[in-house]
């Protein structure tokens, strides 16, 4: 198997946190992180950081209790599209 | 475009009453659940509850209105958030002024890791970040300008992919990927001035 750089790497560790490169591809950032603890930090920050945003972005954000009728009342007094 | 289109209307291009009722049914039983999590993303859009209400109502309404046209089986939850973004775009984005840029020149890739690193045990790099309260993050993501903000949401907030996401703004994939590693730095750095406001980490 060829050498990746690490520069290559982290070119790419954002897709390969995305989860958005090809099997193959992963399969070899994986294996250069398997021995380079430098990269894996990173990858490993890169990773948590995400994570972060997600946990503390998608917090309860309880829809309003008068909301869901509020929309079934407007889609049924939507006039038909007919002329 | 759409097979279904064909089948579901009648001789006046109007769903016959029968197809009508039963899309209302499949309306209710798909869609209608979807709501919540379509008003967690009107909220973050807007960041305000009565824009979200009205942003998920008129989208709602839109979906409604062409559900004769969504493919059964397809990715709903990609479809709604799609008329979502339109209809944000189309009647919120007007509204706002806004820079729809970030100049990220001087933000370095890796800007939070190397401020990050050193210091602490290895593992400890994000937990300055994990100590904020979500409500600095959530601000912290909010002030992104409303392309980079939407990018970043749709990725790590609702997890989509970057052909979904490409499918929900209207835009190549190159442009979501551009979007993203550009807000992302951009919110790494609004992350810092957090920290830093917060004096968890000296400088």
């Amino acid at each position: 198997m060829s050498e990746i750089s690490c520069e290559e790497v982290l070119h790419e560790i954002e897709h390969f946190v995305d989860g958005e490169l090809d099997p193959a591809r992963s399969a070899h950032l994986a294996e250069h992180l398997g021995v380079c603890g430098s990269c894996l930090d990173r990858a490993d920050f890169q990773r948590r950081l995400k994570e972060i945003v997600r946990v503390k972005c998608s917090g309860p954000s309880p829809t309003p209790e008068h909301l869901l009728e509020k929309v079934r009342r407007a889609i049924r007094e939507d006039p038909p599209a007919v002329v | 475009m759409n097979a279904n289109a064909e089948t579901a209307e009648g001789a006046a291009g109007q769903p016959d009453p029968r197809d009508q009722a039963d899309l209302d049914a499949r309306f209710e039983q798909e869609v209608m659940p979807q709501l919540p999590t379509l008003y967690s993303a009107a909220l973050r859009l807007t960041r305000n509850p009565t824009d979200a209400e009205d942003l998920v109502q008129e989208t709602f309404l839109r979906a409604y209105r062409g559900f004769h046209q969504f493919e059964p089986g397809t990715n709903l939850r990609a479809w709604l958030y799609r008329i979502l973004m339109n209809t944000f775009i189309n009647t919120y984005r007007k509204k706002q002024r806004e820079p729809q840029t970030v100049s990220d020149d001087e933000v370095e890739d890796w800007y939070l890791y190397s401020r990050m690193v050193g210091g602490t045990e290895p593992s400890a790099e994000t937990t300055v970040i994990e100590a904020l309260p979500d409500q600095d993050v959530q601000d912290a993501l909010a002030e992104l300008p409303e392309q980079f903000r939407t990018a970043v949401m749709l990725a790590d907030v609702d997890g989509f992919s970057y052909k979904e996401i490409a499918d929900i703004m209207g835009v190549p994939i190159g442009t979501v990927m551009s979007r993203l590693h550009r807000g992302r730095k951009a919110l790494e750095k609004a992350l810092w001035n957090k920290v830093r406001e917060r004096g968890l980490v000296r400088d």
